[in-house]
């Protein structure tokens, strides 16, 4: 045989040689649809916090179910998300701040970063008050 | 040889992965639902996102289905998926009423919150038959008096008012009387937990859908209705008269030889429709609904276990058109929480608000879906079409009747229709 | 070409006649196959099945259908199982039928006993993992039986069961049996067992002077063959697992008694067939238990076969013990039989 041409059992063991990849590549396809299965339902993303009138002008309330904090001033209303923006953490709320106790970020009552490792200052939830006259807060 | 083997082999393997892989693509997305009520998910959606929803009352959204009817609610496969259902296709059957209906937030509660139904709608005579069955046993001599003491299959009612704590099962009965025999046998069919006979003007579900669940199309009927398909997912409080003539006007028993002999025309207009085609009845008898006048208390029951028609039925023509000495009783709404405003909003045939005025009868029962106006007449929705009626009271018309005998059998004697 | 690690894990050549199919059906080695799919399907179960009694039926409904190829995996896991035990039987007459546990033989063939019944352990057990009205009864049977032991019997029950009756704590520990505490011990006796294989000379076949067909084939040969055996069970597997799903019945809850009838898994049918004559303790303990020992004492009890006889079925030295293994394999088949008949 020339060393140009493919003999028949070199192209045999080719031949299988890519049919087997391709069973291995269709079994690795399946595996992964298998393994990325969610069965719980996600978590909820958005929450219904009760009648406006129970958050007070001047009032700092925290739900720690999102975890957030809902600030009423005569301004209006604001939802401060309590998440660490540097790894997830809940952020404790004092009075000069926010301070997370994974890592050490600080955050300024308004949310910005006073010192790091976090970059990025804590978020302001949307939230919206339909008709029933509730807050609804998002987390999404 | 053996080289070929291994290709022809690996390209088998390929061939049963490319068909595993197809049969997956073959199978339906799941379609997901949470109801708010249950919060477990369920996916009885994936094939039966098409049917339409039961009643707004019952909205798949807070209940879903497996709160209801059982079953498995993570299956897709369907013998899985329905082999723990209840009752069926019909949860509503005795037999599982309480678990799927029941509990003291749904139907099975108390009477100070109106929701007692099971409790009324399981002792009421057309569930337990206590009374026909009393009557029969009487006439050929089994029992001594019309007490009702049993009932088409044993009932307990221990916190019964009317003195009948309890009824046996009348298959208990030894019947060596042959007409009493023939009645067990021909003559249990109309009550509730039994199935219909067969043909579609019987056609009728058993339990709460017996009446809830209306096989014949309001507006249709029985000469008008065959062919048509009716509704089958459904409850509603808007029920034709058509569903209760199911039982109630299929014919006549012959009580010589204990057989039923059925009806056989199949009447084109309301009138021919109604009754017997010997009984006597006016106008509003048979342009309205049957519960338009029959109370829920007289078609489900008051709670407790009673043995005959006469302890339960008391609307009269009175009860509406008053007499000629007195206006019909009425009741003005004043509470938001009355059950006058629930019973209309399920039924949305009249708009109810604070402050109106509607009839009452003498035991307090609202009869929510007629008012008076402010000329002297009143009002009628009809609870199965909506349609509206006047009519005006005996008092101040020409009526002569005596104003202490009131019984049906007099006002037909003027007011009958002839057939 | 240059031997790789699995052209390694076999001797450089072997006698032709170790290699025939119509000779050992590749029995064991499709039986070792299928002990590796199941290692695999079950350990990609495992990421979704949960073994608490109220879970445990839905979490396999999830698996079958919502999980992508859930079902597959689980069919494929069901199928090689029932095989699994299928081909531990076959293997097992075939060295019988062939007079192959003459010495040194024997003690592998205790190893092969051992494998046999912890196969069937585990088959029970992942049948109980299912937790589904179809295993209701053979569960409340099976482990009364424990119970009807004399003197050990409570003991036992408790060490077996984890509480006075099944509920969640035995579920729990057959799924550490299932996926642990008998999965470690097939690993170790398995081992062993492939071990012994190569230090007592192979599969059987007569010793060189005796041998009449005198041919080997290379290691390169034997994996070729057995990567075939692997290509076309793989495949048979697969369409199985396609298209017959694995039975699977509403979950057991605390009310739940749908069962008309309650029939033991398959294996155990001969057993449900023996308690209907009367005693649990003799029918469903002693006398499995003494067909068990039987089996197990055939390189024991009779005369070995003679040498130059091996590597063919049914040589004339080997006689008795075929009768013997024969007769007892029939009748567990006849009461598998008469059980799966309509009862009148």
């Amino acid at each position: 045989m020339s060393s140009r041409t493919l003999s028949r059992r070199d192209f045999l063991k080719l031949a299988r040689t890519s049919v087997l990849a391709a069973c291995g590549l269709l079994g690795l396809g399946g595996l992964i649809r298998f393994l990325e299965a969610q069965t719980e339902p996600a978590l909820p993303t958005d929450f219904d916090l009760g009648p406006v009138s129970d958050f007070a002008p001047g009032s700092r309330t925290l739900r720690p179910e999102i975890p957030a904090l809902v600030l009423r001033t005569d301004a209006g209303l604001s939802v401060l998300s309590l998440v660490c923006t540097h790894l997830g953490c809940t952020v404790e709320s004092k009075p000069e701040g926010y301070i997370c106790p994974c890592h050490g970020s600080r955050f300024d009552p308004e949310g910005r970063v006073r010192r790091g490792p976090a970059t990025q200052p804590l978020r302001s939830l949307r939230f919206v008050i339909p008709q029933d006259g509730h807050l609804h807060v998002f987390t999404n | 040889m053996r080289r070929y083997f291994l290709f022809f082999g690996s390209v088998l393997l390929l061939l049963s992965l490319l068909i595993a892989a197809w049969q997956e693509s073959r199978r339906p997305r799941p379609v997901a639902l949470i109801p708010t009520l249950t919060g477990q998910v369920e996916y009885c959606l994936t094939c039966h996102s098409d049917l339409a929803q039961i009643s707004s009352s019952h909205s798949v959204k807070t209940f879903g289905c497996v709160v209801c009817h059982g079953g498995e609610p993570l299956a897709l496969d369907a013998n899985l998926a329905h082999s723990t259902m209840r009752g069926g296709a019909n949860p509503s059957d005795d037999s599982v009423v309480q678990a799927s209906c029941g509990g003291d937030n749904c139907h099975g509660g108390s009477p100070e919150t109106y929701s007692d139904h099971i409790q009324r709608a399981t002792t009421s005579i057309q569930a337990t038959y206590a009374g026909a069955i009393a009557s029969m046993l009487y006439t050929f001599g089994a029992q001594p008096d019309l007490t009702a003491r049993f009932a088409v299959s044993v009932v307990q009612d221990p916190q019964s008012s009317s003195g009948i704590t309890g009824l046996s099962a009348f298959g208990q009965v030894q019947a060596s009387n042959p007409a009493i025999k023939l009645f067990g046998q021909n003559c249990l069919n109309c009550h509730i937990s039994a199935q219909p006979l067969p043909g579609t003007e019987y056609a009728r579900f058993t339990g709460c859908a017996a009446c809830h669940t209306p096989l014949t199309p309001v507006g249709l009927l029985p000469g008008e209705g065959q062919g048509v398909t009716p509704q089958v997912h459904k409850l509603t409080t808007a029920i034709p008269f058509t569903q209760c003539d199911t039982c109630h006007n299929r014919g006549n028993y012959d009580l010589r030889s204990m057989t039923f002999q059925s009806r056989q025309d199949l009447p084109t207009d309301r009138l021919h429709a109604y009754y017997q085609p010997i009984a006597q009845f006016t106008t509003c008898e048979y342009k309205l609904e049957c519960n338009d006048c029959h109370t829920r208390t007289e078609a489900m029951g008051g709670g407790s276990l009673y043995g005959s028609k006469k302890d339960i039925q008391y609307i009269r023509c009175k009860t509406c058109h008053g007499t000629p000495t007195e206006l019909p009783l009425t009741k003005t709404l004043t509470d938001p929480n009355d059950i006058a405003f629930r019973l209309a909003q399920l039924n949305p045939v009249i708009d109810l608000k604070i402050g109106d005025t509607i009839l009452m009868t003498d035991k307090g029962d609202p009869l929510w879906n007629i008012r008076p106006l402010s000329d002297g007449s009143y009002e009628l929705f009809d609870k199965a079409s909506g349609q509206r009626y006047t009519f005006k009271p005996v008092k101040g018309s020409g009526c002569t009747q005596d104003p202490s005998r009131q019984d049906s059998a007099s006002c037909h004697q003027c007011h009958s229709v002839q057939r | 070409m240059r031997p790789n690690f699995f052209h390694h894990l076999h001797p450089p050549t072997i006698p032709a006649q170790q290699a025939r199919f119509h000779y050992t059906l590749a029995a064991g080695g499709l039986a070792l196959f299928l002990m590796l799919i199941l290692l695999a399907t079950g350990i990609l179960e495992m990421f979704y099945y949960v073994p608490t009694p109220d879970q445990a039926g839905s979490s396999i409904q999830a698996l079958t259908f919502l999980v992508p190829y859930g079902g597959l995996v689980r069919n494929l896991h069901f199928w090689s199982a029932q095989f699994l035990v299928l081909f531990c039987l076959v293997h097992l007459l075939r060295v019988i039928l062939t007079g192959a546990y003459a010495p040194p033989r024997r003690f592998n063939y205790l190893l092969g006993m051992g494998l046999l019944v912890l196969a069937v352990l585990l088959d029970f057990t992942g049948y109980v993992l299912r937790w589904d009205e179809g295993i209701r009864w053979a569960l409340v049977t099976g482990t009364n039986l424990v119970k009807s032991i004399p003197v050990l019997g409570n003991d036992l029950y408790l060490v077996l069961i984890g509480s006075p009756q099944p509920g969640p704590a035995t579920l729990l520990r057959f799924y550490d049996w299932h996926i642990f505490g008998l999965s470690l011990v097939v690993l170790i006796l398995g081992g062993w067992h492939l071990f012994r294989v190569r230090r007592d000379g192979g599969i059987a076949v007569p010793p060189p002077a005796m041998r009449q067909d005198q041919t080997r084939i290379t290691r390169f040969e034997l994996v070729r063959r057995e990567a075939l055996a692997m290509l076309l069970a793989s495949t048979g597997l697969l369409l199985l697992s396609v298209f017959a799903p694995a039975p699977l019945a509403p979950p057991i809850t605390a009310q739940s008694a749908l069962s008309e009838t309650a029939r033991a898994p398959w294996f155990f049918l001969w057993v449900q067939q023996l308690l209907k004559l009367g005693s649990p303790f003799l029918w469903g303990v002693v006398v499995p238990l003494a067909l068990l020992l039987l089996m197990t004492l055939i390189p024991y009890i009779f005369p070995r076969p003679s040498s130059s006889e091996l590597g063919r079925w049914f040589p004339r030295s080997g006689r008795p013990s075929q009768l013997l293994a024969l007769a007892i394999i029939l009748t567990i088949l006849a009461l598998t039989i008469v059980a799966l008949l309509p009862t009148s």
